[in-house]
């Protein structure tokens, strides 16, 4: 679809970013009933696996194998949801990332999918790129539609106390087990993307550090908008880019500026700093999450916010329409 | 009218029993509740009245007994079966869900009355219109408003739920626990942090809500409250009941007096 329009650094940087929308809008479903998941990387593991089964060993096309993908890491986020209902906190924490282990290890330890080789062979998707818009653009009219209806609502009372809530009628047990289990076939989904585009993975390619950035996409864009984990994967997906963009700036200022101490010095830092493939980067995405931390802790969009700019805007608010 | 004489009994409490280590907060209790009636439950703090709405809404379970709702023991209903069956209930210390509107938080008590099954709620958010309100929603917006009307918030409906003054979140979790539609109202201490005024309200409140055809549980420390709108008096102390019976009858019990009411008590 985009043949001329993209250079093919552009596309894989649009495919991935995609892919991390896809993920954070899985983290954000059982997110918004107070659930906060560090495995969602591991529903990915099995949505990636299952579907690179299907297509390589049995040779079916990618849509079945995206399908079951997702079904199948949504049956399994069901059986880690039980549990996952009788704790909450650091506990859950605990037992999700315990859950993406399992997954990992399962990966390393079956020669069927390649073990400790990795997955080979798996078919390259021509068309992830149109797959990602798509599904990212469902994912956001399916969140506009549940943050506007009662089963929201229900959702978010939960999040915010969760007997007062039950006490009020609201099924907590089914609404939670249905917003794990989905968020588990969102994951899944943007696994078999994963999957088909980069055509190989192993153990450690959906690690726990994946997990965390999930988690991060949603922290930094907002938890309490479904703006929210756009805004996030959007913009985490950006920062490298953006600090290669600084960097090159940098090589155009003048040497005879920038030769003698400190200013030498300074640019050297500065330099090293800003290096993309340097593992410096993660200082840079450190201190950038601690500002964040400090001048938005609710992330960069809030419902209060992305309200306001509605207003601003004059877009439809649906409120005045009924009041 | 809701047609009272299936069940003359509304809620029915055989020997209940609650320990928390080796202290009983709810000590082989039996009682029953007529419908609508207005009960009211006093004693001491501690004496074991929060523990007994957790073991009826189904928050806490029993060691020991049976809690029967209009003929059907619900002692293995989860919380939110039982307000479906028609329990209700507010809280002592205020649970309203902070970043909710008063309208929302309205509605959060309609839901389960409009949506049933979670299928259902999931088709209803999934398979609409942006932007298009379905007929449960303004259903459900129309009964709200109405609630809040009648207890006077319905000028307050876009605002926060937590910056409310305090006698008006009462007021909203009675709003809120009015919309799930109950047979059986538990209060507890509705009248805390109201001034006079406000709890004069209240009183006609209560009065008007019973006059529909809910049953009510009262727990207050206000005694001209209690004594004025209730019907029958219980009286707990160390979770067993001490006395029972009209408000008259039980505030010249002597054991009442001695455990709670106080020698130089004057209504």
């Amino acid at each position: 679809m985009f043949e001329g329009l993209l250079d093919g650094y552009t596309r894989s940087l649009l495919i991935f970013g995609g892919i991390n929308v896809i993920a954070a809008y899985s983290f954000y479903l059982p997110f918004k009933t107070g659930q906060v998941s560090l495995g969602q990387a591991g529903f990915m593991a099995v949505g990636a696996y299952v579907s690179a089964i299907i297509t390589a060993k049995f040779g079916l096309p990618f849509a079945v194998a995206l399908v079951a993908g997702g079904l199948l890491a949504g049956i399994i986020g069901v059986l880690v949801g039980f549990p996952a209902l009788r704790i909450k906190g650091i506990y859950l924490l605990l037992l999700t990332l315990g859950f993406a282990e399992i997954i990992s290890v399962i990966a390393l330890s079956w020669e069927y999918v390649g073990g400790a080789q990795g997955f080979r062979g798996i078919k390259f998707n021509p068309y992830t790129l149109e797959y990602v818009i798509g599904i990212i653009i469902v994912l956001i009219f399916f969140f506009a539609r549940l943050e506007r209806s009662s089963l929201g609502r229900a959702m978010d009372s939960i999040h915010q106390d969760e007997t007062a809530a039950e006490v009020m009628g609201i099924d907590v047990v089914r609404i939670k087990l249905l917003a794990f289990g989905l968020g588990a076939v969102i994951a899944g989904i943007a696994g078999a993307l994963y999957a088909h585009h980069a055509t190989f993975m192993d153990s450690t390619t959906f690690s726990i550090m994946m997990g965390v950035e999930i988690l991060m996409f949603v922290v930094v864009g907002g938890g309490s908008t479904y703006w929210g984990p756009l805004a996030g994967a959007v913009a985490l997906n950006l920062i490298p880019e953006f600090l290669r963009a600084l960097r090159e700036w940098l090589e155009l200022i003048p040497v005879s500026w920038t030769n003698f101490y400190p200013m030498d010095r300074a640019y050297k830092f500065l330099h090293e700093f800003l290096d993309f493939e340097n593992a410096k980067r993660l200082i840079a995405f450190g201190i950038i999450l601690i500002v964040m931390m400090i001048l938005r802790p609710d992330g960069l969009l809030t419902r209060d916010s992305v309200r306001r700019l509605r207003t601003k805007l004059r877009f439809p608010r649906w409120r005045a329409r009924h009041a | 009218m809701r047609d009272t004489t299936a069940h003359p009994v509304c809620l029915a409490i055989e020997g209940l029993s609650k320990r928390f280590g080796g202290f009983y907060a709810v000590n082989n209790l039996s009682m029953e509740v007529l419908q609508g009636h207005i009960h009211a439950l006093i004693g001491p703090n501690g004496a074991g009245k929060t523990t007994f709405f957790n073991l009826v809404t189904g928050v806490l379970l029993p060691d020991t007994g049976r809690i029967v709702f209009e003929g059907q023991v619900v002692d293995d209903t989860r919380p939110s079966r039982r307000t479906v069956r028609g329990i209700a209930r507010t809280f002592q210390n205020i649970r309203l869900f902070p970043h909710l509107t008063v309208l929302e938080t309205v509605m959060i008590g309609e839901h389960c009355r409009a949506f049933p099954s979670v299928w259902a709620a999931l088709a209803k958010a999934v398979l609409q219109l942006p932007y298009h309100e379905s007929t449960e929603e303004r259903v459900m917006r129309t009964h709200a408003m109405e609630l809040l009307e009648f207890l006077g918030l319905a000028d307050k409906a876009e605002a926060k739920a937590s910056d409310l003054p305090y006698g008006e979140q009462r007021k909203l979790e009675l709003a809120r626990a009015l919309a799930t539609e109950p047979r059986l109202l538990l209060l507890d201490e509705p009248a805390a942090g109201m001034n006079p005024r406000e709890t004069e309200e209240l009183d006609e409140v209560i009065t008007r809500v019973r006059d529909r055809g809910v049953t009510i549980i009262l727990v207050e420390h206000d005694m001209k409250l209690v004594m004025g709108i209730s019907d029958v008096v219980t009286v707990l102390n160390f979770g067993t009941k001490i006395a029972e019976g009209s408000p008259e009858k039980t505030q010249a019990d002597p054991v009442v007096i001695e455990a709670y009411l106080g020698e130089d008590v004057q209504l």
